[in-house]
């Protein structure tokens, strides 16, 4: 589904992404850990078409197209999602109208009726009751005045909406508490399937605990390292990354 | 003053003395306001009040003073049941609403209130100072007709609508004028919607009297859609009474050249101006906003909120000027002007002034100026909106705030319709 070669990128004249393999397919959960300024957040953002970063060399393809090439716009309708590590705040701009806008912009992409208003509503409501998520929350403006933990179950939110083929969950564990944590993981665990692709990308291994990865990356100074299963990352919590770096250096 | 400018008062004089028969007993307030037009002129470009926003066009213009006609004119579905509508300064009854006004409205033409007794020194009055007194002066002298509403003590009558229409394919000026008095304790709300079309170059020179009596509350909801050759310079003297409440609710989508001044005096105890609006500056308009408070006694409270968008080769000026003065204690001012610029030719100039003399006091201001939120359009974009549903849902959050405390819905309706059509176009026009 996913097949990242050799990716170099840059921030100005900042190398970050210093040559990046990884192979995504249907129905697999990975996790990408890493020490801070690795180049996890990075990854994330050049996925999801962010601006700002240079992609010097190397391809990323996503269902067998051209995943750079792609407006952000067309990467989420094409099914690619990104849960922000730092949503941001919209006034204004209220969160009904845009689980509706992007939900249409999605299902017209996919050749689907847009919802009725009763459908819609229906969908939502049984959405957020996974999230726990109190239904003021549509008439408020997008992510406005949200705790750190409502703005993370609302990116889980949309995604549970829009059912992306490959979801990209940008540190979403950061700053939530052991219950919150619980009813994000709940809402990621839902929408595991064999047709769709979770990318996780993570400091801790504290999330892992929830949501079982299929595959451990360690990520450091823009390259992955080391591959493994869950059991790589229950190392990592207990040894820290700098062996990995040892090891590596070594070899 | 340079030869034209010289020249286009003599156009205006001349204007004058052909109108001077028909004044009557208005003669004398007429002809004094006429001199105190001709004494201050057009403002040179060093005038601080005009500093943004040069007048040489319409200084070097000659237009005719439009005289009673009977040209149909096209005018929108009214918002209210009771409409009024003024032509080219004039009251046109067989255009309006037929039959009485709402229950608490009276309604006079210059020449009925003068039959009453009412003074004529108050239904011209020319407001001194200000970058408009010249124009309010001009008004005065050429004003057609005054259009006299009041507001019986205690009522809270249905709202009525004012529309003013500019008309006629040969440039014209027109002289509309209006003096509104919210008896004390009375409630009322009135639209004003100035409207034209493109036929001609025009000159709308309008002038509205404000007078809110103790315990009274007046929304004047203000729509200024002007064609693109118009000149518009409108001045609105407010003073509100003791507990009263003047609040202004003011929409600018359309003029060549638009200026508004508005001047509220805050002179009786606990007395309040809220002033709020947004201006939309695209294409070639040129919109400018002067407001200007004066807090003159204790407890008083004033708000001035707009928001501002230009586009294109749009330019837009904002001034919005609070003196508290001496022995206002307790008094609140706030000011927020805050500006969207769409396209990197448009231009806004801002400049919040607050000026306080009184040491008891809460105040506060602010001004920004920026575009649409980069971090904000990624993100409605990886939702999967376009890059231009992605703008408009921003820009729309933009006025939004200000649309949403215009609390009549019909009027808040028109007015969100106008910008999103407009809205719409500009950014299909952008790359």
């Amino acid at each position: 589904m996913l097949s990242i070669r050799d990716l170099h990128a840059q921030i100005g004249t900042r190398k970050i992404l210093k040559g990046l393999d990884l192979e995504v397919r249907a129905g697999e959960v990975h996790a990408i850990m890493g020490p801070n300024g690795s180049g996890k957040s990075t990854l994330a953002s050049v996925l999801a078409g962010r601006a700002g970063y240079e992609v010097t060399a190397g391809t990323v393809e996503y269902l067998g197209r051209d995943l750079l090439e792609m407006a952000p716009e067309e990467r989420a309708r094409a099914g690619v999602f990104l849960a922000f590590q730092y949503p941001v705040e919209i006034p204004g701009v209220n969160n009904t109208y845009l689980l509706k806008a992007a939900l249409n912009a999605v299902r017209k992409h996919r050749g689907e009726a847009e919802l009725d208003a009763f459908e819609f509503l229906a969908m939502i409501r049984e959405k957020m009751k996974l999230m726990q998520m109190d239904e003021s929350f549509l008439g408020r403006g997008v992510n406005e005045g949200f705790s750190g933990g409502e703005k993370k179950r609302n990116e889980i939110l949309q995604m549970a909406v829009l059912e992306p083929r490959l979801a990209v969950l940008d540190e979403t564990d950061s700053g939530l508490d052991i219950d919150a944590l619980r009813v994000v993981a709940n809402g990621v665990n839902s929408l595991r399937g064999p047709d769709r692709a979770i990318v996780l990308v993570t400091h801790y291994q504290r999330l892992l605990d929830y949501i079982e990865p299929d595959f451990v990356h360690v990520l450091s100074d823009g390259r992955i390292l080391k591959s493994g299963d869950k059991s790589l990352a229950l190392e990592l919590e207990r040894r820290g990354y700098d062996w990995v770096r040892q090891e590596a250096q070594v070899a | 003053m340079n030869a034209l400018i010289a020249e286009s008062i003599a156009g205006y004089r001349e204007a004058f003395e052909v109108a001077r028969p028909s004044f009557g007993a208005a003669e004398a307030a007429r002809a004094a306001a006429f001199e105190r037009f001709a004494e201050l002129g057009f403002p040179s470009p060093r005038d601080e009040a005009w500093k943004y926003t040069s007048l040489r066009r319409l200084a070097m213009r000659q237009f005719v003073r439009r005289t009673v006609d009977s040209t149909p004119v096209a005018l929108e579905p009214a918002l209210v049941p009771f409409r009024i509508v003024i032509v080219d300064g004039r009251l046109r009854p067989e255009l309006g609403t037929r039959g009485s006004p709402p229950v608490g409205l009276t309604l006079r033409a210059l020449d009925a209130a003068g039959r009453d007794g009412e003074p004529l020194g108050a239904l011209l009055r020319v407001p001194a100072g200000g970058g408009t007194e010249r124009f309010a002066a001009l008004n005065a002298a050429l004003c057609p007709d005054v259009l006299l509403i009041d507001v019986a003590p205690g009522a809270s009558p249905e709202p009525i609508e004012i529309d003013v229409a500019a008309t006629g394919s040969e440039a014209g000026m027109s002289h509309p004028r209006l003096l509104i008095r919210a008896a004390q304790g009375s409630a009322a709300r009135i639209i004003l919607r100035h409207v034209g079309d493109d036929a001609a170059e025009r000159f709308v020179n309008a002038v509205a009297d404000v007078e809110v009596g103790a315990d009274a509350v007046l929304h004047l909801y203000r729509l200024l859609s002007q064609g693109d050759r118009s000149f518009h310079i409108e001045r609105i003297e407010a003073t509100v009474g003791q507990r009263g409440t003047f609040v202004l609710h003011d929409a600018q989508l359309g003029a060549g050249l638009g200026r508004l001044d508005l001047h509220a005096r805050l002179a009786a105890p606990e007395s309040t101006a809220e002033l709020t609006g947004l201006f939309l500056a695209d294409g070639s308009r040129h919109l400018d906003t002067h407001l200007h408070v004066d807090h003159l006694a204790v407890g008083t409270r004033s708000l001035q909120d707009y928001r501002g968008i230009a586009a294109g080769r749009g330019r837009a000026v904002f001034n919005g000027k609070t003196i508290v003065h001496p022995g206002a204690q307790k008094s609140q001012a706030r000011q927020t002007s805050r500006n969207l610029l769409l396209t990197p030719g448009a231009e806004i100039d801002t400049k919040p002034e607050l000026e306080i003399y009184a040491d008891d006091v809460q105040c506060n201001h602010g001004a920004t100026t920026g575009q649409l939120d980069p971090a904000a359009l990624f993100y409605l974009r990886s939702r999967g909106l376009s890059e231009q549903e992605a703008r408009s849902a921003l820009t729309r959050a933009f006025t939004g705030a200000v649309v949403s405390r215009m609390d009549h819905a019909p009027f808040a309706t028109v007015v969100r319709d106008a910008l999103d059509a407009r809205l719409a176009r500009l950014l299909e026009a952008q790359p």
